[in-house]
Order: C-alpha cells, then sequence, then structure tokens
C-alpha cells in the first residue's frame, strides 16, 4: 500500500511540476501605459473592451479583424482587452491597466465621466452623428460650467421586453384575446388583459405562470414604478438636479398598487432575484409562458429552449430551427391602467382609463478611457465601430437594437420598433449621472416588500400594504433614501 | 452489560454517520450538480439533476472561447508550485533559525510574528495592489509567487515546534565533529525534518490553490486568471460549469491529501508539542 501511495505521489508531483514549468509561466503583461508599442514601436496597439455576449457569438472578433484589416497601413491595431467585462476603470485605469477602448451602458461609462475616467468626444466627425437620434446622444451628454460635452458614442438601445414561447398561446386567441382585431393578442397590449390572461393560465394549472418578472428589480419592473407621471431626478435649467427625487410623485401609488396585484399572480420567486435567474429554464420547460429581460439575453432564451427540444429527442438543427420559430420577443404592453387596477375588465375602459406605458431603458455605447496614450487612434476604432457595416453586423450577429436609424429601418421588426421607442420617448433612459448609482437598493428592497404582500396574505399574516396609503409612505421611503444615499451618507 | 455496550456502539455509530452524512451531503451535491444534463441550477428534479451527462465536464474542458479551464489550471498550478517550493524553504529556514540559534532580539522578533500573525492579510490589500502597481507586478503570476512565499514565514511556529523536538545533542555531535551550521541542517536537519517538510510543502501548496482574493485583486487580464478566479466569473446560467470547475480543482489536492497523510499526521503532531 505505501508503494502504492509513493509511485502516486511521485507521479501527481511530477505532472504538477510538469504542468507547472511547461506553460504557466508569465508572458509579457500589457505595460502599465495601457497600449503595448509594437517591436519597431510604430504600431498603436488598442485594447478594446467589449462585453461577454460580443465576444462569444464572435461579434468582437469580426470586429477586430475588419479594423485590424482597414488600419494595417495607418499603424494601428486593436485587440481584444482581455478583461471582465465589468472590470471597473476607476479601479484599473490610473494605474494603466485599464482599456482604452470600452462598450458599456450609459449610466456606466457616465459615472466614469463625472470622475474624469473618460475623455469628451467631438462627435460630429464621425460617420454615425447625423444617423443617431438625439435622445440616444443626450445619453452621453454631461454639462460642465455650462458646456456640454459628449462622453459616448451610441451603439444600441436596452430596454425591457416579454419573451414568450408562441406555441404555448391559448388556441383561439384570435376569438377570445383579440377584441380590437389588430392581429396582436390583447395581453401584449394592455395590462389589464396580461393580468386577466396570466391568472387564468394559473389557474387552470398551479404549475404554470403567465407573466413572470423580478418584481424587486427596478430596470425590469419599471413599467410599473415609471409610468405614472413619476421620475427618477427631476431637471434644473436643463440639467439633472439629484435633490429632487419623484419615485413617489405624480400617480406613482398606483404603479406600486399593480406591481402588489400582480405579484399575486406570480409564484414567490418574484420577491427576488428568482425569476431573473431561472427564467431562461422556465420558459423553456413551459412554466412560464412569458418572462421580462433585454433583447441582448435571445440567444440564452434560444439556448435553452433548443437543449430542451434536443431532450425531447430532435437533432441539433431541427431543435436550432424549432426553437427559433417558437421564441418570440416582443414590447411590453403599451396600456397600464391608469387607476392601476388590473382586475378591471379591459373592455370598459377608454381615453383618460388609459396611460402609456414607460419602461426604463439604457444606451450602450462606446467611451475612450482618460489615461489612453492614443486618443485619435481610439477616436477611429470608435468611429469604425460605428459605422454602418459594423452595426449592421452587430444588429445581425447579436440581435441588438442599434441607434443608427439607418441599420434599425433596415434590420426592421424588433431593432425597429425600439428605435421607434426611444425616439418617441416612451423608453425612460437611465440618469447619465453618478448618483444614479444610488437608486437601485432603496427601490429594490421596498419593491420586494410590496411583492411579498399577497404572499403574506395567503400565508394567513396581516398585509404590510393593505392599502394606497400604506404605498405611498413606502414610495416616499425610497425618495428619502435615495436622497439620503446620495447627499447624506455618500457625501 | 453487553447490551450496553452495544447500545453504546451504536449511539456512537449513528452519531458518526448522521456528521459524515452533515458534511458529505453538500459534496455529493454538487458532484451530481457537476453531471446535471441541463446546466442549470432551475432545472433539479427535488434536490438532484433529473438527468445526467458529461456534457458540463466537456465544455470545461473543450469550450474554451470564453471560459478558459485548463489556462486557469495551468495558471493555478504554477502559482501553487512555485508558492510550496519557495514557501517552504523560507519557511522551514526560518523555522530552524529561530529554534536552533540564540541571537539578540531573537523573542522580540518571535512576539512580533506571533502578533502580526494575528491580523488578517487582506488587511494590507491595498498596500499590496499599490506595491505591485510599482514594481509593474499586476498581471504577473510571479508576482502571486512572491506573496505567498513571503509571507509564509509568519506562520513557522509548527516547524519550530518540531525542530525543537529533536535533540541538540544530535547536533552538537556534528558540531564536534567540525560540521559547519550549514551542513547540520542539510545532513542533519533536513533528513531528520521530511514528516515537517511535506506537512509544510502541502499547507504551502493548497492555500495558493483556492485563494480568491489575492489573485482577484493583481490579475486583471482573463489568461492570467486562476481557477478561483475564474468561476467566481462565470455567467449566472454555468452552474455546471462551474460545479464541475468545483469539483475538479478539489481532485489533485484530495489526492495529495490521501498520499501523504502519513507524513501530515506526523508533521502536525509532531511539531505541536516539545518533548
Amino acid at each position: 500500500m505505501r508503494r502504492i501511495a509513493s509511485i502516486l505521489t511521485l507521479t501527481l508531483a511530477i505532472s504538477i511540476l510538469l504542468a507547472a514549468c511547461g506553460g504557466g509561466g508569465d508572458k509579457p503583461a500589457p505595460g502599465p501605459d495601457g497600449g503595448t508599442q509594437g517591436g519597431t514601436g510604430e504600431t498603436v496597439v488598442l485594447h478594446v473592451l467589449e462585453n461577454d455576449t460580443a465576444k462569444a457569438e464572435g461579434y468582437l472578433q469580426a470586429l477586430l479583424d475588419a479594423f485590424n484589416e482597414a488600419y494595417k497601413d495607418k499603424g494601428i491595431q486593436a485587440v481584444d482587452a482581455n478583461m471582465d467585462e465589468f472590470t471597473d476603470l476607476a479601479t484599473n485605469g490610473p494605474y494603466g491597466y485599464g482599456p482604452d477602448v470600452l462598450y458599456q451602458a450609459n449610466d456606466q461609462l457616465m459615472r466614469y465621466a463625472e470622475d474624469r475616467h473618460i475623455l469628451p468626444i467631438d462627435v460630429e466627425a464621425l460617420d454615425c452623428f447625423s444617423t443617431t437620434p438625439e435622445a440616444a446622444w443626450d445619453a452621453f451628454h454631461m454639462t460642465l460650467d455650462g458646456q456640454v460635452y459628449t462622453m459616448g458614442v451610441p451603439v444600441n438601445v436596452q430596454e425591457p421586453m416579454i419573451f414568450y414561447r408562441e406555441d404555448m398561446m391559448p388556441e383561439n386567441w384570435q376569438e377570445r384575446w383579440d377584441r380590437d382585431g389588430s392581429g396582436t393578442p390583447d395581453f401584449f397590449e394592455n395590462w389589464c388583459d396580461l393580468y386577466a390572461f396570466s391568472k387564468e393560465l394559473h389557474d387552470s394549472d398551479p404549475n404554470k405562470f403567465g407573466f413572470m418578472v423580478s418584481m424587486n428589480n427596478l430596470y425590469l419592473a419599471s413599467p410599473f414604478m415609471l409610468s405614472f407621471g413619476n421620475y427618477i431626478f427631476g431637471e434644473k435649467d436643463g440639467v439633472t438636479d439629484d435633490t429632487d427625487i419623484g419615485f413617489s410623485k405624480g400617480d406613482a401609488v398606483n404603479g406600486l398598487w399593480a406591481l402588489r396585484q400582480f405579484a399575486g399572480q406570480m409564484n414567490e420567486g418574484c420577491i427576488d432575484d428568482t425569476v431573473t435567474l431561472n427564467r431562461y429554464e422556465k420558459l423553456a420547460d413551459g412554466s412560464y409562458f412569458c418572462a421580462i429581460s433585454t433583447p441582448d439575453t435571445y440567444s440564452l432564451f434560444l439556448g435553452n429552449l433548443t437543449n430542451r427540444y434536443k431532450q425531447e429527442g430532435l437533432s441539433e438543427d431541427e431543435a436550432a430551427k424549432k426553437a427559433k420559430e417558437n421564441l418570440k420577443m416582443v414590447e411590453v404592453p403599451a396600456k397600464m391602467p391608469s387607476s392601476g387596477d388590473l382586475s378591471q375588465d379591459s373592455a370598459s375602459l377608454t381615453g383618460d382609463g388609459w396611460r402609456d406605458t414607460v419602461v426604463m431603458g439604457g444606451v450602450n455605447g462606446y467611451g475612450i478611457s482618460s489615461y489612453t496614450k492614443h486618443r485619435e487612434a481610439c477616436l477611429e476604432f470608435v468611429n469604425f465601430a460605428t459605422s454602418f457595416d459594423m452595426i449592421k453586423l452587430r444588429a445581425d450577429t447579436l440581435g441588438i437594437a442599434p441607434t443608427r436609424s439607418d441599420v434599425a429601418a433596415q434590420c426592421g421588426d424588433t431593432a425597429d420598433i425600439i428605435f421607434q421607442s426611444l425616439s418617441a420617448g416612451r423608453i425612460y433612459l437611465m440618469p447619465s449621472v453618478k448618483a444614479v448609482n444610488q437608486i437601485w437598493v432603496p427601490c429594490q428592497t421596498v419593491m420586494g416588500d410590496v411583492a411579498k404582500d399577497p404572499f403574506r396574505e395567503k400565508q394567513g399574516e396581516a398585509a404590510k400594504y393593505p392599502g394606497k396609503a400604506e404605498l405611498q409612505a413606502a414610495l416616499e421611503t425610497i425618495d428619502k433614501n435615495i436622497y439620503d444615499a446620495i447627499h447624506t451618507l455618500a457625501g | 452489560m453487553r447490551w450496553r455496550k452495544t447500545l453504546d456502539w451504536l449511539g456512537a455509530h449513528l452519531a458518526l454517520l448522521i456528521v459524515c452524512f452533515l458534511f458529505f451531503f453538500p459534496v455529493l451535491w454538487l458532484v451530481l450538480a457537476s453531471f446535471s444534463a441541463t446546466g442549470s441550477i432551475y432545472d433539479l428534479k427535488g434536490f438532484f439533476p433529473g438527468s445526467f451527462s458529461l456534457s458540463g465536464y466537456k465544455t470545461l474542458f473543450g469550450d474554451t472561447t470564453m471560459y478558459d479551464y485548463p489556462n486557469w489550471l495551468k495558471n493555478t498550478l504554477f502559482v501553487a508550485v512555485g508558492s510550496s517550493i519557495l514557501g517552504t524553504v523560507l519557511v522551514i529556514l526560518t523555522a530552524y533559525t529561530i529554534s536552533r540559534f540564540q541571537f539578540r532580539s531573537r523573542k522580540m522578533l518571535m512576539k512580533s510574528t506571533l502578533v502580526l500573525s494575528m491580523f488578517p492579510s487582506f488587511m494590507g490589500m491595498t498596500a499590496v495592489y499599490l506595491l505591485m502597481v510599482n514594481f509593474g507586478l499586476i498581471n504577473r503570476l510571479w508576482a502571486l509567487v512572491l506573496i505567498y512565499a513571503s509571507g509564509a514565514p509568519m506562520g513557522y511556529l509548527v516547524q519550530k515546534g518540531y525542530f525543537d523536538s529533536i535533540s541538540a545533542s544530535v547536533f552538537e555531535a556534528a558540531r564536534l565533529d567540525g560540521a559547519s551550521n550549514f551542513r547540520v541542517f542539510r545532513s542533519i536537519a533536513l533528513p531528520l525534518s521530511k514528516p515537517i517538510i511535506v506537512y509544510t510543502a502541502l499547507t504551502q501548496f493548497a492555500w495558493p490553490w483556492s485563494d480568491f482574493i489575492l489573485p482577484n485583486l493583481l490579475l486583471k487580464n482573463k489568461d492570467k486568471w486562476t481557477v478561483a478566479v475564474g468561476l467566481m466569473h462565470l455567467d449566472e446560467t454555468q452552474f455546471t460549469r462551474f460545479a464541475a470547475g468545483s469539483i475538479f480543482i478539489a481532485v489533485p489536492i484530495v489526492i495529495l491529501y490521501f498520499c501523504l497523510s502519513g507524513f501530515l499526521v506526523t508533521g502536525v503532531t509532531a511539531g505541536a508539542a516539545k518533548e
């Protein structure tokens, strides 16, 4: 036994040493200037940080290859920054380890902008300037001493969308759920019918749920929080005023009432992040009819549905084809009942009985690090990456909704719908100020607690928010907590 | 009397079985989850996956586009082996010196190291980061080896206890025969210290093997990540890959522990008390 143990130990030790000596050693890391010069000192190397989906789907490589081919005679080369997609420029940049060009959401980029970690960009010289709507540029505007600077270049719009399985639609939806004969089911047109359909589905089978969302997620559940005349931050002299916090303003309480009501038709996963994490599998296995997510997660839904079909015996190609045909994505219902009472018959509501649904959205774009040594080269890269061809390729590969109007028009369908929503103001863009970091936790706490109320009642406990007065007080608590977080605690 | 003995035996074994189950169940759960066919934590039937496959392990080693596990494993091995070799040398030298030599401030040095070792290592992370930035050692695996190894001598007490337990007359005899300090160390102390050397090497290997905080702080590029850092950055939908990665990372160290358990027990017990 001892002999065997000795042989095993020796073998393991040798293999470990061989592995360690074989290739684990260091190779030169990028220099602290963030842009290693080539051997001749002529080639400028740009480190580009993209998101994981772009990398996984092969778009980043295509972009880098195209750029390097186009700029090979100009001495500029772009490479993958090879970092985590959420790497913190504020932590790494000052020490020379951040990317030169980074692709992130507007709230993230503008957080860097306030602390001068990214550079203002002369966007009028860019190819995409004239084809990008003002609303998208606004997401990257920063006012300093009365002067407006543009800190990023828009690429695509993100908004919460509804993903659903077409085969789970009721067979007779055209007769029962299309009163206006629009060809779109009523439950994708107004929230009352989505509530009614979800209730009907859940009542018929307790293991099935209609519409699902993590109610504690301000971004995904934003239709309940931003559709009633309320707002995140006010404006003063055309500038975002983070002393004016408006989650409780207008008829906000009706939205929170609707949130509480809809939570009653969901499972307890809606109280926390459970639905956000399990929506891909639960939609694929038919437990959920539809769930909210962002367009860039399309491939995750598709992958899960494909796997499900493969388990049912279809070949890889058949499963992928069937999944693609069956998985649909639509905007959230456009009409919300003004009273917040989702149990109303939609046929009884007209005119003022409805409000337009407003969803929170974001604009993803490119920013240029203040710590780069190659500003002009970075600008060249951003211009190339936001050109028609590259944005079109991005939209085709990743299913994003581009901010370039010419690409959006060519893509049609979802991309164009989202583009139209952005232009029409139905998307409430995340404020581009650092203070926006402080809104999430206070909202998450209250929204989750309100969503828990129906489950308290089901368990025979007393409801914490039985009426609108309690909900209004909760909204005011959100405002106060956000204010304190921005101006008292963080200040 | 006999029934009482039987009852004792039964009670003891039952208690042991319960304790074993409590410790073993999470491991069993993770092992089974790593073989889940669907790859999701939300697809379990009760506690365990509904269907099993090797796909988690296949993607772990085969699909390296986004998550290059083999490379993380190689980096981890490099750091752990390097730290183990360098750290063991430093700890053994420190312990031997403190044990066998009398010099000024020896007591104060011992007390200082004892006090300093009580502070959690992450207290100095900001300072470590800034030092590494200034030395240009960010994104370098050698930086981790140096940090782990240089911190290792702080835990020299067990090894000192072992050297204390070796009879002083052996060393005195060697000195009388004209052996130098280095010769005494090499020809007398080291051959007598195999258990404690193995124990030290193993403990110096285990810490970097599973550490997360320091590599996460210093390794910015994905191709430099260690397994712990890489697994922590896996996407939320990659649970089976995470479970497979967690299981696989445990295999080498479990084998090492089993094979070297004899040395380990001798090392710990011998260093625990001064004879």
